[in-house]
């Protein structure tokens, strides 16, 4: 029964993998590669992405949620075990992720209702941070040193995910593009190396979702204190199947309700040409995978997509660039995380009495 | 560093297969033109002369379809294989242009007014040499396409003959209209011309289409 509570942060999974498929839109829209084939490749290493690295990344994300009083210490573990309340914790443990999950995607849907890109990862930290300034003591000087480092971090990532990815395009797209671009001989071989661009680009960019988004919408169920005590304190205690969890919910909504996404993100932007099409997926990719292992802080596949996109317009000329789109993304980006902070700040002053 | 498909090659073979049987139909429409602009030319002459060229044309469309069907093997990627259609049946156009005008010449028993006959038959000339260097262009878009995206000046000198074809259609154009004949005949006249000049217009514009094809296919 208490697994019921896993659904809050599949329905996130689900909601992000049909979203997040826009990344491969171009590849769909320009019929460089069939819907239904594109759906296939990304569902497998999605979840290839999340069952290998995807556990790297639910470090960073756990110790934010721990220091915001979403997740339970281990200290709070042990006393649990002594009192004998494993159960009751186990329980709470799952129910606050469920309700961070649940502001989140509320969050990313209205936004996304309103058609401003949204990050799903921004909700999430914006309501993990949301839960703890009602319940972790922010006056206190301890709280605050030991939570200002980790929200600077996620913060620093929104902009410097965008920049790198950007930076990263903007060499690929003027370096590796013209390279390739020399060495066409005919028009058949411009389409070979489209097609074999695009499905290179659908695999890494994929993966890049399995091992960093997979984190995101499990994350929270995650009981890192397990191997230490043996005693389940949250619903999941495997590391490896916290992400492939994740990374299956993500598959599921690439391969059920991806199609009208893909194709409006897709024909959106289909005024980048083919080429950089596939270009600006593989500095997505490249980007969030390296980013996440570095940093080993789950980053935003939309945040990096906008970025490169950007880096690959730029490319061209500034002139190129739709400069007013920034606004939109700039409102989004602080409506995010603020919006879904607001929510899970209000949900823990309505629930004070149990949770408290 | 990319090679060429068995598949992507047949499409090739098969399109440049189909552009020589427009140039052939183009050959015999200019034999056809020249008997029609000679006085004294016998209508049996005129009408086997036409013949010929309805013979080129429909050896055209055959080529045309066998160039089509030779795509169904998922040669190409979709929108490419959109504008190779594109471009061949806007080529067939041009076999089907000199089609009619020869069978027109011919149902009207119609003759060409002897001070226009040398510009007619200049237009006719230069949409020959036109065709030619288009069938170049179509020939380097295929075998050297990384070379085109960098120069495709050769597009602008298809259209360059097209602005020739124009300045000698408006020329006549004005010429016809000031003849002393039949408000009909000037009518008739003027919409041979149109439709002779119409065969540079259908070149240029494939040329447009493959500068297209070439910018939406640029890193």
């Amino acid at each position: 029964m208490i697994y019921l509570l896993l659904a809050a942060g599949l329905f996130m999974g689900w909601s992000l993998g049909s979203n997040d498929a826009c990344t491969f839109g171009t590849a769909v829209a320009t019929r460089v590669v069939r819907y239904r084939t594109a759906v296939i490749i990304i569902a497998v290493f999605v979840i290839v992405g999340a069952f290998t690295l995807g556990p790297n990344n639910i470090g960073k994300l756990a110790e934010l949620a721990t220091s915001n009083e979403v997740m339970a210490s281990s200290d709070s573990v042990h006393s649990a075990i002594e009192n004998g309340t494993v159960a009751e914790l186990r329980f709470k443990s799952g129910l606050k992720a469920a309700i961070i999950f649940i502001c989140a995607g509320l969050t990313v849907f209205g936004i996304n209702f309103l058609k401003f890109p949204v990050s799903s990862n921004q909700a999430i930290t914006g309501a993990i941070i949301g839960w703890g300034l009602f319940y972790a003591d922010y006056s206190n000087p301890d709280v605050l040193s030991t939570n200002l480092p980790k929200i600077g971090a996620f913060v620093a990532t929104w902009v410097l995910n965008p920049l790198i990815a950007g930076i990263v395009s903007f060499i690929l797209v003027g370096t590796v593009g013209k390279f390739l671009e020399k060495r066409l001989s005919t028009l058949g071989s411009y389409d070979m190396l489209i097609k074999t661009g695009y499905i290179i680009a659908i695999v890494l960019g994929s993966l890049s979702i399995g091992i960093n988004s997979s984190a995101n919408v499990t994350a929270l169920y995650f009981d890192y204190a397990y191997s230490e005590t043996g005693v389940a304190a949250n619903l999941l205690t495997s590391p490896v199947l916290t992400a492939g969890i994740g990374g299956i919910a993500i598959a599921l909504g690439v391969l059920t309700y991806s199609k009208k996404v893909m194709m409006t993100v897709g024909g959106n932007i289909a005024n980048i040409s083919q080429m950089d099409g596939f270009l600006v997926i593989i500095a997505m990719a490249l980007t969030v995978v390296i980013m996440g292992n570095v940093l080993g802080i789950p980053v935003s596949n939309t945040q990096a997509t906008v970025g490169a996109v950007l880096g690959a317009g730029l490319t061209r000329g500034a002139k190129q660039v739709n400069f007013g789109v920034l606004k939109s993304i700039g409102i989004a980006w602080v409506a995010s995380p603020t919006i879904a902070g607001l929510l899970a700040y209000a949900v823990a002053f309505f629930t004070q009495s149990f949770f408290g | 560093m990319f090679t060429k498909s068995t598949k992507t090659n047949t499409v090739h073979i098969l399109l440049l297969e189909q552009l020589r049987d427009v140039e052939s139909c183009l050959l015999y429409f200019e034999s056809f033109m020249r008997a029609a602009c000679t006085e004294g030319t016998v209508h049996e002459t005129l009408k086997s002369l036409a013949v010929n060229v309805g013979d080129a044309e429909a050896k055209a469309d055959i080529s045309l379809r066998k160039m089509i069907d030779s795509l169904q093997g998922h040669a190409y990627l979709p929108s490419t294989r959109e504008d190779i259609i594109s471009v061949a049946t806007r080529c067939d156009k041009i076999a089907n242009a000199c089609e009619g005008i020869a069978n027109h010449v011919v149902y009207q028993h119609f003759s060409f007014p002897t001070q226009f006959t040398d510009d007619l038959l200049e237009i006719v000339s230069i949409t020959h040499n036109q065709f030619e260097v288009l069938e170049k262009a179509i020939t380097r878009l295929f075998t050297n396409f990384g070379d085109m995206l960098k120069d495709h000046s050769i597009l602008d000198e298809i259209r360059d003959f097209e602005s020739k074809v124009d300045k000698i259609e408006h020329k006549l154009n004005e010429q016809i209209y000031a003849l002393d004949i039949e408000l009909a005949a000037r009518m008739q006249l003027a919409k041979y011309l149109e439709s002779l000049c119409d065969i540079s217009d259908t070149i240029e514009n494939i040329a447009d289409k493959m500068q297209i094809m070439l910018i939406t296919r640029k890193a």
